[in-house]
């Protein structure tokens, strides 16, 4: 009982924080933003060669756009000096150039575009593999919400940075620097004048990335919050209906919504003070070249076609010097998203096998706890305290105890969904950590009270450990679990859609699919969890008897309440506080187990009717 | 925001001018002071420049943020008036990611895209403005490229509309199948099918980026043809005007400066193409939003209709039948049911799965209305009034006990937010939740979880309990939980329940004995018909249905 108030304390620190914190962003450092930069820069690496394509294609481009206000410089002086034929000339080669820098951009944006599609594909592979892999402790603390938003909206501002706002920023320097060269060899003097606010712009860009960067991180902090209040309020819409808290729920999204505007706002603000900022500095050096130009010309130093070019230059680099700020602006996004991905991609799989681990060997199921204690993340008090305990193959033990007693976590153990924290648990002999995981669950199957179904068809369901089971083994499996009867009754048969996008099954029925569904994996051990629990009585009674069958031949562990379900096990062990107090015969321990005494003789004076065995005397009598 | 609007626009379009100025009037005849007049005027333009973009920036962000905040709010208080039905067909997925997704598709387009069409429009029709009076004959060139720039967006819109929406489609599937996978991870992990799903999801968002891909060569095509546009009428501008000026019929100055002008011409239509594309993309967001929000409610809960006075709580089915969806061929749920509930009883539905027992409960909350015949509460027909007053007087405790992310406290206080902490802790006490609220290290500010995740199915049953006596309901519908629990917990939520229905008028889908044998009145239902109804002794001596019931699990006690 004491382990809650701990991982509940995690979890709320989570709740507010995002999972355990591995990027600490106390201090909005550069070199941190820059890590992450050069992190997801990596992710371009497998599209190296569209990577180099697009750049040299970007900057052919640039070389074309750069030379199409040469070109109409040299035109005004032709016009100057009168010659129509060389301005024909050089109109021709305007369009010629213009015709090559179309096919240039065209390359550029579609090889651009796949890589960016490429390393979003990636990336959310990536994510999603990841989360696959890591242990189920980990899901318990987690706001799915949370999750999903990292996959979804951060991926995707990561997407328009690596596809769209790297090649800006790389497009834009290499035009200022081109630009800037060609200015120096027209004009060192007035290129060097009007260029002097280049190292103003780049300050300045430097100050905003580093307000920027925690700002928006923030950003995309507070919508994963909205998602995950947003999936709550789906997911309990019945519990809000019947309360008529419509109003409420409303106005609590609202809170959340309007955090998300204050933080938006926010960095609105930082935007609207250093974007424009950006954009004034530049036109500073058209005021130079205005000024220390036109006197240049007026005394001849300099013709008038070239102040034009010069003039046309600086103006065509005042674009690229505002998609700088748009590309940066761009890169904060994606770093701070990004830092939210890394978060999740670098949070270590807790639960790992060694490299190469063999499968399981074949065996009959024998299970062995040797000294098993258990300690849940961030608690304090153990779940599981030296557990001893050898089970033989092919018997059935029921797990008997008070709730929070260890029961569910003890079963958990044997498909290795925690890891024991002292101590080993094997399988016919064998470490559950030292063989494939795969193997290992293969082998285990697991019912739960609360069965989750996916929204597929209802023999997808049943053959989810096994795809490739035959429409046979679907039917002997339902069958065997009680449920071919009323899945022949639904409108599709085996071919009924349930699940969110479909039929909902009432709890008993999706009990029993869940039963077919382990049943079809053929496991050699079985685990059932309080798992006839919303079955009615006429039909566990015939559940009970096709139990009865199946578990011939494996080992089966039972967790009930129950005394008829109790009934079915060969061992009976009795859990408390996370220890075994008793384990024996039914009726060793009503002789020997004050507790199981207490269980058998109250015999749960609380009989739910169609679902639990009686004890009342006068019952029997009926 | 417009006057920042127009004067920034203003403060864009002036160098064009200003180097006219410059050139004709400063440079050519050599006046030092004109130029420096040109110069002053040109740093005046940008300091404007910078000062009017940064409020424009600003107010132009709040108006976006606003729109997408009530979007968002919106969507919400819109997916909250429609029925349980609606929500039982669609995937909850998908409609989270119409309130994150879709509207962050959005908010490139509010927020710069209003500054875009309005900044780029003003510059446009300021630049045509300057051109014209530059020069007509140029100008008019100039302009052929408008319905060639229409067509082209034209050709783009068609081609790019179904492109954009499965764009959006293809996102919320990947949504949902993330959602579901995360929430069925426990299933997921123990039967080791990871491979399986990490497969899927590989196909679901390669489908994503194949139909992402599709709009990228759609851009690809689109803004180089622009681009290209403008180049050409470039070279039409300067070898037109470069013989004009060769003969002498304009000046140098005026080409040049019709030369830097076509610049800012080009510009705002680039942007404002850029701008149709963003468009395009959101469009496909706000068409699903939209889809979203024309759903019609199919429970309308009409606001002129009289809020339900204060009950008493007798509950009156007459001739009732349901079925679930609107097409005739459904199975009936329910048939002529006719059942009278004098206020203060408690009617336990007894029937094996499937037998309309949570139908039947279902609609006295009104989650689904009658196909035929009506529910009456103390003689006030359920779809004649206010829903959120029948609510509000209503508890319902479901099997699940679904609770929200919060502490203890705001999960009980939920249908009465008001509630003072004594009363909370009364609550608490009546059902006997208080005793291991008070173990917890945060009491009753412990948080719950996710779903409750960190308590047990017990402790979540006794806090729905807590719930609903909070609120003071006259009429409890009650879904009886059925996972077991150990017997102390069992003993607790046993007292809770008598605590929790005295008084009330209950309709309790039963599974425990204690609760049928304690119900003022039992109903068995079969295949949706009511078969009998009595006390327990009453139908024990009938030997019918419900005496079969209890022979069947008597002869299970004996097994």
């Amino acid at each position: 009982m004491d382990k809650r108030p701990e991982r509940i304390h995690l979890h709320a620190r989570f709740l507010t924080q995002g999972p355990e914190r591995l990027l600490h962003h106390d201090n909005t450092t550069l070199c941190k933003a820059l890590a992450i930069f050069f992190r997801l820069i990596g992710f371009l690496r497998p599209y190296r060669v569209g990577v180099i394509w697009s750049f040299v294609l970007a900057s052919l481009a640039i070389v074309a756009t750069v030379s199409i206000p040469w070109l109409t410089g040299a035109a005004v002086n032709q016009i100057d000096s009168g010659d129509k034929s060389s301005l024909v000339k050089i109109a021709i080669a305007i369009g010629g150039v213009s015709i090559v820098r179309l096919g240039l951009t065209v390359g550029r944006r579609i090889v651009a575009g796949r890589i960016s599609l490429g390393v979003e594909f990636d990336l959310r592979n990536r994510l999603y593999g990841h989360l696959q892999g890591l242990e189920l402790g980990f899901f318990d603390r987690q706001q799915t919400g949370q999750l999903m938003s990292r996959a979804t909206v951060d991926l995707q501002s990561v997407r328009f940075f690596l596809g769209y706002g790297l090649i800006f920023l790389i497009q834009s320097a290499l035009t200022l620097v081109i630009g800037a060269t060609a200015m120096f060899i027209l004009n060192p003097k007035l290129a060097a004048i009007s260029l002097l606010p280049v190292p103003a712009v780049v300050l300045v860009a430097r100050r905003y990335g580093i307000k920027a960067r925690p700002a928006l991180q923030e950003v995309q902090q507070r919508i994963a919050e909205l998602t995950a209040d947003a999936q709550e309020n789906v997911s309990g819409v019945r519990v809000v209906k019947a309360f008529a808290r419509e109003e409420r729920q409303a106005e609590r999204f609202r809170h959340t919504v309007t955090r998300v505007f204050d933080q938006s706002m926010y960095s609105t603000k930082l935007r609207a003070f250093y974007n424009p900022l950006i954009g004034f500095l530049p036109s500073l050096g058209l005021v130079a070249i205005l000024y220390v130009g036109g006197r240049d010309v007026v005394n001849g130093s300099l013709t008038l076609g070239g102040f034009t070019a010069f003039y046309a230059y600086l103006l065509m680099m005042l674009g690229p010097m505002r998609t700088l700020g748009v590309a940066l602006g761009m890169a904060q996004r994606a770093a701070a998203s990004g830092a939210r991905i890394f978060e999740l991609l670098d949070r270590e799989p807790r639960l790992v096998t060694p490299a190469g681990a063999p499968d399981l060997v074949a065996g009959a199921g024998r299970v062995e706890f040797r000294d098993v204690s258990l300690i849940y993340e961030g608690a304090t008090e153990n779940a599981l305290t030296n557990i001893d305990l050898t089970v033989q193959a092919g018997t059935t033990v029921a797990l008997v105890g008070t709730t929070a007693s260890g029961k569910t976590t003890l079963s958990s153990l044997i498909p290795r969904l925690y890891d024991a924290t002292s101590g080993t648990v094997l399988v016919d002999g064998v470490d559950v950590r030292e063989v494939s995981i795969p193997s290992l669950r293969n082998s285990v199957a697991l019912v739960t009270d609360d069965p989750f179904l996916f929204s597929e068809t209802v023999a997808e369901n049943i053959t989810y450990a096994r795809p490739d089971a035959s429409v046979e083994e679907i039917e002997i499996a339902a069958r065997r679990a009680q449920a071919h009867d009323f899945i022949e009754a639904l409108p599709e048969g085996y071919n009924t859609l349930i699940g969110e996008r479909g039929l909902t099954l009432s709890g008993g029925q999706r009990q029993r699919l869940a039963i077919a569904r382990a049943l079809i994996a053929d496991p050699r051990i079985l685990i059932l969890d309080d798992a006839t629990s919303s079955v009615d009585a006429s039909t566990e009674h015939e559940i009970k008897e096709a139990l009865r069958a199946v578990m011939e031949g494996r080992t089966t562990f039972i967790i009930a309440h129950r005394l008829s379900t109790i009934s079915l096990a060969d061992v009976i062990v009795v859990l408390e506080r996370g220890r075994v107090v008793a384990h024996g015969s039914h009726d060793d321990l009503a002789r020997e187990s004050e507790l199981y005494a207490a269980i058998v003789e109250k015999g749960l004076p609380d009989q739910v009717f169609l679902t639990r065995k009686p004890v009342e005397t006068e019952v029997v009598g009926l | 925001m417009f006057i920042a609007l127009i004067a920034a626009t203003a403060a864009t379009l002036a160098p064009a001018p200003l180097i006219k100025m410059a050139i004709d009037k400063g440079i050519v005849p050599g006046d030092l002071t004109q130029l420096n007049i040109a110069v002053a005027a040109f740093i005046g333009f940008a300091l404007l420049l910078w000062a009017t973009s940064a409020v424009q920036t600003y107010l132009v962000g709040w108006v976006g943020q606003r729109a997408l905040q009530d979007l968002r709010v919106r969507i919400f208080e819109h997916l909250q008036t429609l029925s349980i039905g609606f929500y039982s067909r669609k995937q909850s997925g998908v409609l989270v990611s119409r309130m994150t997704n879709d509207v962050q598709a959005l908010d490139q387009l509010v927020s710069d895209g209003i500054v875009t069409l309005f900044q780029a429009t003003l510059t446009l029709v300021g630049t045509v403005v300057i051109l014209l009076w530059l020069d007509v004959g140029l100008a008019l060139i100039s302009f052929i490229i408008f319905p060639l720039m229409v067509g082209a967006s034209l050709a783009f819109r068609i081609a790019s509309a179904d492109a954009y929406r499965i764009t959006r489609e293809k996102i919320g599937a990947i949504t949902s199948y993330l959602q579901e996978t995360i929430s069925g991870v426990r299933v997921v992990r123990s039967f080791g099918q990871e491979p399986r799903h990490v497969a899927a999801f590989s196909e679901l968002n390669d489908q994503n980026r194949v139909a992402n891909l599709k709009t990228v060569y759609l851009n690809a095509a689109y803004f180089p043809a622009i681009e290209l546009m403008s180049a050409a009428l470039t070279v039409a501008v300067l070898v037109y005007g470069g013989f004009q000026v060769i003969d002498g019929s304009i000046t140098v100055g005026v080409l040049v400066a019709f030369i830097a002008a076509l610049n800012t011409f080009f510009d705002p239509i680039g942007q404002l193409s850029q701008l149709y594309t963003t468009y395009q993309s959101g469009m496909a967001a706000l068409d699903k939003i939209f889809e979203l929000l024309d759903e019609e409610p199919d429970l309308v809960d009409d606001h002129r209709a009289p809020a339900l006075p204060r009950i008493n709580g007798a509950i009156d089915f007459e001739g009732v039948s349901f079925r679930y969806g609107e097409d005739d061929a459904g199975a009936w749920a329910l048939r002529d049911i006719s059942l009278k509930v004098p206020a203060g009883q408690t009617v336990a539905l007894v029937g094996s799965t499937g037998a309309g027992k949570s139908t039947l409960a279902k609609l006295v909350a009104r989650f689904y209305d009658p196909t035929v015949g009506s529910v009456l509460v103390d003689g006030h027909d359920l779809t004649k009034v206010r829903a959120s007053s029948l609510r509000s007087q209503l508890g319902i405790v479901p099997q699940e006990g679904f609770l929200f992310s919060g502490s203890i406290r705001e999960n009980i206080a939920f249908g009465r937010p008001d509630a003072t902490d004594a009363q909370i802790a009364d609550a608490a006490e009546a059902v006997g939740a208080d005793v291991f609220i008070q173990e917890m290290s945060a009491g009753y500010d412990t948080e719950v979880g996710e779903r409750g995740a960190q308590l047990s199915a017990g402790q979540r049953q006794l806090i729905a309990f807590a719930r609903a006596l909070i609120a003071d309901p006259r009429i409890l519908v009650l879904d009886e939980a059925t996972s077991n629990v150990d017997i102390h917990t069992e003993t607790k939520i046993e007292e809770g329940l008598r605590r929790l229905l005295a008084g009330r008028t209950a309709i309790v889908i039963a599974h425990r004995l204690s609760t049928i044998r304690s119900a003022g009145s039992i109903v068995v239902l079969e295949h949706g018909r009511i078969v009998e109804s009595g006390t327990h002794d009453e139908l024990i001596a009938a030997e019918g249905a419900y005496w079969r019931l209890y022979r069947d699990w008597a002869t299970q006690a004996v097994a």
